[in-house]
């Protein structure tokens, strides 16, 4: 039980930080650019929906492994992941380059 | 956040006639050049990898079989997956930018490498544990 609204809760507040990151901070949506700027080492965090394909999804964290980026695993699948976003569309993994409200970067790591 | 697609690292490739090979980074041109206004880099990798020995082959076989055939090539990084293996073999005198100008010095540059890679395989296989070493992987097919 606590668990769970654990989880609810601080699945609340990366919505929240998400919004913060789309006014202020810098990022990018999609795979070809997340791959881009992991090569450019340019990320500072990278968030993966829940239904993106494993293929994918494995190769973003092995990337990221050799990046040494922290990956943070969206509960929630793309249209949500899109939603929190603020876009009309899906989207199944987005970067986040600049801190804009500096506290997601920081948090999130911690709790993935 | 640490630049990984560094010189001697070792890397697959993933478009082009060179599908599927191992290759090493010799030079990474990340803002891009010129000619190529993206990030890529200059790789040197194995063409043909040597076959399988067996305790049966003659000497002749055996030199005939551990030959490797090497390549040189410029390749956009998006085409590249990047492994966490690095080989430290010294291509960077042999392998450089303008051997790729013009086709007798991409030759010349390939038949160094390929000196090279030869050379380091067979030092690994005499060694006894020749299946951990990032030559003895690099040299073998992936299995696909």
């Amino acid at each position: 039980m606590v668990a769970g609204k654990k989880t609810k809760k601080t699945h609340e507040s990366i919505n929240n930080r998400l919004t913060l990151v789309m006014k202020s901070g810098k990022y990018t949506l999609g795979l070809k650019t997340v791959l881009q700027s992991l090569r450019n080492s340019k990320r500072k965090l990278i968030i993966i929906s829940s239904n993106c394909p494993p293929l994918r999804k494995s190769k973003i964290e092995y990337y990221a492994m050799l990046a040494k980026v922290g990956v943070h695993h969206f509960v929630g699948n793309n249209n949500d992941l899109g939603t929190a976003c603020g876009k009309y569309y899906r989207v199944s993994c987005l970067s986040i380059i600049g801190p804009g409200d500096s506290d997601i970067i920081k948090t999130l790591p911690g709790d993935h | 956040m640490v630049k990984f697609l560094k010189p001697n690292k070792a890397v697959i490739l993933l478009q082009g006639r060179y599908a599927g090979r191992k290759a090493v980074i010799v030079r990474s041109f990340d803002e891009g050049t010129r000619d190529r206004p993206y990030g890529h880099c200059l790789v040197a990798g194995i063409k043909k990898y040597p076959s399988k020995v067996i305790r049966k082959d003659s000497a002749k076989k055996t030199a005939k079989k551990s030959r490797v055939k090497a390549f040189v090539k410029f390749v956009n990084f998006q085409h590249l997956m990047p492994t966490r293996y690095t080989l430290d073999v010294d291509l960077k005198d042999v392998v450089a930018v303008d051997s790729l100008q013009s086709k007798d010095k991409k030759v010349t540059a390939a038949k160094e490498t390929k000196k090279r890679l030869e050379e380091r395989f067979k030092t690994g296989k005499n060694r006894i544990a020749n299946h951990g070493t990032v030559v003895g992987n690099l040299l073998c097919e992936i299995q696909v």
